[in-house]
């Protein structure tokens, strides 16, 4: 054997003993891939959030958009239908009109925390009709028009024009990033990855006696597994191995941006691991196997959600915090950031029934971005404290989060 | 692994360490102040003072061409317009004060400037230069587009001065033009004159609200974004991935592209030697702060580096056509190569020479969204 042949040998050996650590009274293996076959074909299967990134991608880049949108544009983007429940085609691509999903049906709308707490998920929903409403009533006239304190209108960050409305929030931002708890998180960790749904109904006799659902080549149980997958990785060229960081602008650009700082390296890889170890469990029907992986990603996917609020927030405070403030360097960041923060109340506290911070929390955070004049009299001491509260509840610091 | 890992990262940190000069002269001896006079008195309001007037001058050629818009006045103001736009290259890396407050550069200089958004405000005449959304369709570049970029030819070009149903409307918005650079460019002279000149010599501590920290700061942030990237590395494809023949500065006057960079080539050395403007002359410098502190790197002096380095940026750059869009499409890798040379400067400058004057980078990447 020569010394080429040997290392890939070597470097799969280290993973295999790296792997045995969390997994060391049983032989599955994590796989080198999320690819997982029967019969001579996949068995993945997560179109549907495909589907809902990229309804969600055209939402957000169509905000902004003053030439062509209106706000019965966006709502339909939204809802995927008209406002009276008509069949619309408000995508520019087709696939996206022509499917039967759309973004509004899965915000807040998670077996865990909103299957018995419809008002709360109404309420949530709402809050993005809200939010794209108002950009369009006061935004859009305003474009052309410099923002300054209660008055919506353009602002400049750097090079580049920001939209914001009177207290300096940003809708764009407002929706992305809430959507990344909202839609994606939520759906993720108080849906899929949890029980009631993974072992609903016959759920687990069919997957251990490989029964599968009608016309697939996946049990019931698989599926749901790769659904929450698809709401990290939908979007990337080769869901298989997928680049971390590349495919959208929700969870998966921002669990790139945490893995790349120091502090949090090897992040990616521990979500990415756990998802293949868990998918392979549900194979193996090592059930504790599977709910153990569930657990991990629960803890850091929350994780990037807190780590990116801070940074946001941090970053929005150096940018006020000088003799020069530069107003809309801060907007920017702080509109990220209340999109992070907001998405918070979606997280999950592993092994636990809830979420890190409760819907009153988080509005009570909220509520002090908006205070007043909003963002153009919001202190650094406010920002302090909100970030300070956050990392309390985690195991990194305000600091290590911010750089 | 992680052990591994952490050991080489802990020897590479105390290699580059080693860089550090622990038993030579502290940064906090040298004289701060004469390195900001030297900025302020002999190369900074100098530059400013002289653009000013090339400012002027292409504002009253404007006024020329568009009160008697012919051939002869076109070229006068093409003529005032290069002028003032190397000029301008001399000015462009000292955005703090009033111009960081005007955004002064980038009212001036971002291109591609936006060609739609142009005609859109000549034909609607409703328009407020001082949106930022309004940036990419003023300053320089929107000139460039304005006195080269109308029609093929010179004549087509002038019909639009003058038989076009609009031409009064396109007469005015090159007068706006003109006459906002001017005006933003007397207020930001006019600062430096009256006040804020004190203001920065006088602010020679050290730590991130120095002058010294904010200047070197602005210094290397120009180096990077605006020499580096927007002139060479933007329009050669390196953060696309293909090359943007558009995205070359003065792209419709064709040949002018190679020699603005290089004027602000030689401003960026001459900024870091602390040549006077317009003279031989040198005085108080990050060339002279480093050879205060004998920074060396693997046993070379850091400046003598940096100053090799800038030259072997000049040596790439000869071999370009004068026109960047027409090097872009022919021998792309030029470009390349040019970009290659101007990086190396990049890790001199803001990581060895930052590190041995104990300045802290004060901004980041943004991240792209």
């Amino acid at each position: 054997m020569n010394l080429k042949s040997f290392l890939p040998l070597a470097l799969v050996s280290i993973l295999f003993v790296s792997c045995d650590v969390s997994n060391d009274d049983t032989d599955i293996k994590t796989p080198a891939t999320y690819e997982f076959s029967r019969n001579g074909s996949s068995t993945i299967s997560f179109s549907g959030q495909t589907t809902r990134i990229n309804m969600a991608t055209e939402l957000t880049g169509a905000v902004n958009d003053f030439d062509n949108s209106t706000e019965e544009l966006l709502l339909e983007m939204y809802r995927n239908q008209t406002a009276d429940g008509g069949d619309t085609d408000p995508f520019s691509n087709s696939d996206l009109n022509s499917a039967t999903k759309n973004i509004k049906g899965k915000v807040a709308a998670s077996s865990d925390f909103f299957s018995s707490n419809t008002a709360l998920s109404a309420e949530i929903k709402n809050q993005f009709e809200i939010w794209l409403k108002n950009q369009v009533e006061e935004v859009f006239p305003n474009k052309n028009t410099m923002a300054s304190e209660g008055v919506a209108g353009q602002i400049a960050d750097g090079s580049s024009t920001r939209y914001v409305n009177g207290k300096g929030f940003e809708y764009k931002q407002l929706v992305a990033k809430s959507l990344i708890g909202a839609l994606m998180a939520d759906q993720m960790l108080n849906n899929y990855l949890g029980t009631n749904v993974l072992d609903a109904g016959t759920n687990r006799e069919d997957n251990s006696s490989e029964t599968l659902s009608e016309g697939n080549n996946h049990t019931t149980m698989e599926h749901k597994w790769d659904e929450a997958y698809g709401y990290l990785f939908g979007a990337a060229a080769n869901p298989a191995k997928p680049a971390i960081g590349e495919g959208d602008s929700f969870l998966n650009k921002y669990l790139g941006k945490v893995d790349s700082d120091d502090d949090f390296a090897g992040i990616a890889d521990e979500v990415f691991d756990a998802f293949k170890l868990g998918r392979a469990a549900i194979v193996a029907n090592d059930y504790d196997l599977r709910d153990e992986q569930a657990q991990v990603i629960r803890e850091n996917i929350s994780k990037v959600i807190a780590i990116r609020a801070i940074y946001y927030l941090q970053g929005g405070k150096n940018a006020i915090d000088k003799e020069n403030p530069e107003y809309g360097t801060a907007f920017h960041d702080l509109s990220e950031a209340y999109g992070f923060v907001y998405s918070l109340q979606f997280t999950r506290v592993p092994n636990s029934e809830s979420s890190y911070f409760t819907n009153s929390e988080i509005n009570a955070y909220l509520a002090q971005l908006e205070e007043g004049n909003g963002l153009w009299d919001v202190t650094p001491q406010t920002l302090d404290d909100i970030s300070a509260d956050i990392a309390a509840k985690f195991d990194f610091t305000v600091e290590e989060a911010a750089n | 692994m992680k052990r591994v890992a952490s050991l080489i990262l802990v020897l590479l940190f105390a290699i580059s360490c080693t860089k550090d000069n622990p038993e030579g002269p502290s940064p906090d001896d040298f004289d701060r102040k004469a390195i900001l006079e030297n900025w302020a008195d002999n190369i900074i309001i100098p530059a400013f003072t002289d653009f000013s007037d090339k400012a002027e001058e292409l504002k009253t050629k404007a006024d020329v061409f568009t009160t008697n818009p012919d051939q002869q006045s076109l070229t006068e103001l093409r003529s005032a317009w290069k002028t003032a736009y190397l000029s301008f290259q001399h000015v462009s890396m000292f955005e703090m004060g009033k111009a960081m407050d005007l955004r002064f550069r980038d009212n001036l200089n971002i291109y591609p400037t936006d060609t739609t958004e142009i005609q859109d405000n000549i034909q609607t005449g409703s328009y407020n230069l001082e949106l930022p959304s309004l940036n990419d369709s003023q300053g320089f570049p929107a000139l460039d587009y304005l006195l080269y970029g109308l029609g093929e030819e010179t004549g087509e070009i002038l019909t639009f001065y003058t038989a076009h149903q609009d031409a009064e409307a396109y007469k005015s918005y090159l007068t706006d033009l003109t006459n906002r650079i001017d005006w933003l460019t007397k207020q930001v002279l006019n600062d430096w004159t009256s006040g804020y000149r004190n203001e920065f010599v006088d602010n020679f501590g050290n730590g991130a609200n120095a002058s010294i920290d904010m200047m070197v700061n602005d210094y290397i942030f120009y180096y990077e974004k605006y020499l580096r990237a927007g002139k060479i590395g933007i329009p050669a494809g390196v953060f696309s991935g293909s090359s943007l023949n558009t995205h070359v500065e003065a792209y419709y006057s064709k040949d002018f592209s190679k020699a603005l960079f290089n004027e602000a080539l030689d401003a960026s050395q001459n900024f870091f030697n602390g040549t006077h403007f317009e003279s031989q002359q040198t005085g108080e410098s990050l060339n002279s702060y480093l050879h205060f502190l004998q920074t060396m790197k693997e046993g070379t002096d850091l400046a003598s580096l940096v100053n090799t380095q800038f030259e072997a940026v000049r040596t790439k750059a000869d071999h370009l056509n004068a026109n960047f869009a027409l090097q872009v499409e022919t021998d792309n890798n030029a470009m390349l190569s040019t970009y290659d040379e101007l990086q190396k400067n990049v890790v001199l400058l803001k990581v060895d020479m930052l590190q041995a004057l104990n300045i802290n980078v004060d901004y980041v990447d943004a991240d792209g969204d």
